[in-house]
Formats: C-alpha cells, structure tokens, sequence
C-alpha cells in the first residue's frame, strides 16, 4: 500500500511476464526439446558415417556431396516434384470444384457433404491396402471391371507396372488428400459476408463477375495457406507411397521421402546420408513456401 | 435455368460421392467374404456371394487385436490431450499478450510445418534411444505430442483471435485474474474451435504409421496403423482378415464424425488467415 510507484510497475510488469509465461512455456518449451533439438540433432548427423552406436566418424560435407553427385537423387527429385504437382493439383480441382458445389442451396447437401469428406476419416495405412488391393494383378476390382466393359483384355499389375505405377499412386494420393482442401475452402466460402454479394448484385453484377470480384478475392488468404500446406505435406509423403509400391518398379514412385526412409533403415549405416537427404528436403520444402507466398502474396 | 445448374450439380456430385463409396463398400464387402471365395473367384465381385464373419473372428483370435486397439486409444488419448492442453493454453497467450519474440515464435511455429517427418526418424531414433525410450509408448506419446503442437496452436490462435479482446478487458475490470477470465469467460466460447483442434489431433494419432512402425518393434505394443501394416506385408495376405481390420480400425472416426460433423468442416487454417 505504502510503497512507490516505480516497485510497484515492475512488479506489475513481471506478474505480466509470469503470467505470458504459464500460457507460452509449455508448448514452446516442448517444441524445443521434442523438435528443434531432434531437428538440430539430424543437421548434425548428416556430417557424419555413422551406425549411431559406436561408430562415429566425421565426415564433413562429404554426404552431401555425395547426394549432389547421386544420380539416384536427381531422379527421385524428379519423381517427388511430379508426385506433388499432380496430387496437389488434383487436389485443388476437386476441393474448389466440390466445395462451390457443396455452398450451394441444394437438397442433400448434408448428405454429399458427409460422403465426400469419409476418404479423410480413413487411415492411411488402410487407404493404401485397400487400393492395392483394387489394382491387384489376380483379383482386383480395377481389372474386373475393366474387363467386364472391353476395355482389357488380360488382367495387369497397376502397381507394378513401369507406366501406370506412378499414376496409380497419385491418384490414391489424390483420392485421399482432397477433402481436408475441399473442407478448408468450404469454410472460407462461408466466412464470405452475404452483404458483399448483395452489394455486389445491386451494383449489377452477373453471377461470373461476382465469383471474379466477391468470392475469389474473398477466398484469397485460404487458398494461400492452403496451397502452402498441401504442397508441403504431399512433397515430404511416405506412408501410402511406401505401402503401394514400395518406390517401385525399379525406382518409378521412388520418391526422396521414400528414399531417406530407405536410407535409414534398409541400408547398412547409412543414417549419415540418410540425414543430409532430409536437411535437403527441408531447405526444398522452405524454398517452395517462401516462393508460393511471395508469387501469390505479390500484388497485394 | 436454375433447374438445370442443379442437374449438373447433381451429377458431378453423385459421380464423385460413387468413386469414394464404391471402395468403401468393397471394403466392407471383402471384409464379409471367406477367403476361399477371394482366392478362388475368377473375377472380383462387388458383393460377398455368401457372407461370412470369418473375417472378423480371425482378427479377434489369430491376432492380439484388443491389445492393438487399448495400444492405440492410450497413445493417441494422451498425446491429444496434453498436446492440446498446451497448444490452448499457447494460442491465448500468441493472440493476447505482445512480448518480445512473439513474432519469431510464431514464425518458428509456422515453419515446423516444413520439417518433413522423415527428416526426424533418424534423430529420433537415436534420442529416444538414448532416454531410454526406444520400444515404449512414451516415446511414441512423446513424438506425437511434438509433432502436433504447431498445427493445433496454429489453429488456437486463429479460433482466440477471432474473439473480441474487449471481453478479456471488460471481465478484467471486473475483477477477474488473467486464468480466471481465460477459463471461464474466454474458453468457454472458443468451445467449438477446441473440439475442432481435438479432432485434428486425434485424427492425426489415430491414423499414423511412419513413427509407430519405426519406434516400437514388440508386437504387444503396435498401434492399429502399425498392425494393419505387418498384416499387408505378410507373405500370403489374407485380404478379408486386413478389411476386416482395416473397417474396426476406421470405425471410431467415422462414428465420431457422425456425432460432431460440423466441428469437422471446420476452418483450421483460421490462424493464418486472419493472422
């Protein structure tokens, strides 16, 4: 009570600090020890040829090196860039398409709704087996009907073949992925104010220009983000790749994900290069955020 | 006009809902056939020419199936629940209080987004070795609650911005303590957005399998993901036993969207948007 101010202010003021403290810590201090360590931790083993036992031996940038003379590496960049390209394109066909068609006033909206969102609720694991087992060579749906219409005449391997197996792959990505895409741009096209397409009737606006004018713009900053995110998840994929195919034919789905994870745990010791793959695929997917949001960000 | 806008609606939207239903019903119907009718039929039928629960009494008696799914609830149970304690607790504190390194957190937070997973098998692979926590649920739990942090307070601080900061104001004028006003008067009504979060973070547990297959080797300890994995990958694999798994292991999400539906239409990216 009797006390001056100038105690008192910075008593407030590290009450404040304690109090930013309690809410901020906990998740900022998990993130440290549980991400940014670890993370840290593998820049730090890509420098070395190592069994992470007890063999250690420094190397340098030599896995590096290694990586930017491996042919190997240079292809499966190749196979991930149009893993990604196609299934984040798929994505946004679909989840723009369907959303717009879902924010209609129509009957069963609910219900359309309901089932186009079910292939996200799926694991991924049972998702990949239950494609492969539509693609399979023996018995597979795939065949049967393509069989039963005349558009085949003996039963093939989808998931094995050098052509079709890449596809086949992208499009269970596809398949899979587009409703968490479709579920956010329906969510944006509903936090769109109604006045605005008043508005924008009353100043005579047709249907075309007021997509162009109200819903796009509006729609902007989600389909920011969500291409961002969507690129960057399906660029860093392995599960379902990993279940179809394996990465192959020969290295066909071979993507670089698949190829770290290989690496790692298929190979003798080689965690070292497995490590400075994945620092290189971090600084990748970087660069592609960075660049989607300036391109996309720029004349705002 | 209008009536035929709606037609074509109509047809893109039921020839999409039938290339997502028909591998579904396939599943269920897989599930149901014995497996002599699998191997044997010339071609795939639709539906099971006799149905059998052959599939599904396999799963309880030639697996430790009960053990996967109590593996799997507690895993995913704890990391959401304490990942999304905090991620709360992180999205009030981002969207209410302006201290030094906000800006940077928040960035860093944003780009824990781009560090593939595969980029932390192999440390975590040491590190959890190293504590100890190799082979065990913890570390699993550990992993889990690390790697969904970001993205639920991400989604936090967009569902706390979006409500009005006068409320914390005017409920501390009247004598509320910083956590009370948190608690009970802001909480409360980004109710919605914590459900959403939850989803998020349980879907996300429920259904991985990179960390799960890499971290845990004993088969008492499997998750449903890594379990329904080493089924596929068997030499000969019994395709009614894996749908039969594969439908009770799907079962929990889509029952839970069928009771919460519109928490999961959801716009998680909100952060980032109003951000």
């Amino acid at each position: 009570m009797s006390s001056t101010r100038a105690p008192g202010v910075s008593l407030r003021r590290l009450r404040q600090h304690g109090t930013t403290a309690v809410f901020i810590l906990p998740a900022v201090l998990t993130l440290a020890v549980l991400l940014l360590y670890p993370f840290f931790y593998g820049i730090y083993i890509s420098f070395f040829r190592t069994n992470l036992v007890n063999k250690w031996k420094y190397v340098g940038l030599d896995n590096y090196v290694r990586a930017f003379t491996d042919p190997t590496m240079y292809a499966s960049l190749l196979v991930t860039l149009k893993f990604t390209v196609f299934v984040v394109l798929g994505h946004f066909v679909l989840g723009i398409g369907l959303a717009l068609l879902l924010n209609k006033e129509i009957r069963g909206r609910t219900f359309f709704r309901a089932v186009l969102v079910l292939p996200w609720l799926f694991p991924e694991v049972v998702v990949a087996n239950l494609w492969k087992f539509i693609f399979n060579a023996t018995s597979g749906l795939f065949n049967s009907a393509l069989m039963a219409v005349g558009l085949l005449s003996e039963p093939m391997s989808w998931l094995g073949s050098v052509d079709y197996a890449l596809g086949c792959v992208i499009f269970v990505c596809i398949w899979k992925g587009y409703p968490l895409v479709m579920i956010q741009i329906l969510a944006g096209l509903q936090s769109i104010s109604h006045d605005l397409y008043e508005a924008a009737i009353i100043d005579g606006a047709n249907r075309r220009q007021s997509f162009r004018y109200v819903t796009l713009p509006g729609l902007r900053p989600t389909l920011i983000v969500t291409l961002i995110l969507d690129t960057v998840w399906w660029f860093k994929h392995v599960t379902m790749i990993w279940m179809l195919t394996n990465g192959g034919p020969g290295s066909v789905t071979n993507t670089i994900s698949i190829e770290i994870y290989k690496q790692a745990f298929e190979y003798q010791n080689q965690y070292g290069y497995s490590a400075a793959l994945a620092v290189i695929v971090f600084l990748i997917c970087v660069v592609i955020g960075v660049l989607q949001r300036k391109v996309l960000t720029r004349d705002e | 006009m209008t009536n035929k806008k709606n037609t074509g609606t109509y047809l893109v939207l039921s020839l999409c809902s039938l290339v997502i239903l028909l591998p579904i019903i396939y599943m269920l119907s897989t599930s149901l056939k014995s497996i002599s009718e699998i191997l044997t039929a010339p071609k795939a039928t639709l539906f099971p020419e006799q149905v059998t629960l052959e599939g599904y009494r396999n799963v309880m008696n030639k697996y430790p199936f009960f053990t996967y799914v109590k593996n799997s609830v507690y895993v995913v149970s704890v990391s959401t629940l304490v990942a999304v304690a905090f991620s709360t607790l992180a999205g009030y504190g981002f969207s209410r209080f302006r201290f030094a390194g906000r800006g940077m957190l928040l960035m860093f937070i944003l780009i824990t987004q781009m560090f593939p997973s595969v980029m932390l098998y192999v440390p975590y692979y040491k590190l959890l070795a190293t504590w100890g926590l190799s082979n065990s649920h913890t570390g699993l739990i550990l992993v889990y609650i690390a790697n969904v942090i970001p993205f639920c307070t991400w989604m936090m601080y967009g569902f706390f911005n979006s409500i009005s900061r006068e409320l914390d104001e005017a409920a501390m004028i009247d004598g509320c303590g910083r956590l009370h006003t948190f608690f009970r008067i802001v909480m409360p009504l980004t109710l919605p957005g914590l459900i959403s979060t939850t989803i998020y973070a349980f879907i996300q547990g429920w259904n991985e399998y990179m960390f799960a297959m890499i971290f845990t080797n004993s088969d008492t300890l499997r998750t449903l993901p890594v379990a329904i994995g080493q089924m596929s990958k068997s030499y000969s694999v019994y395709w009614n036993d894996l749908m039969a798994a594969s439908t009770l292991s799907s079962l929990p999400l889509l029952v839970l969207f069928l009771f919460l539906q519109k928490y999961f239409i959801s716009n998680m990216t909100g952060g980032a948007v109003k951000g």
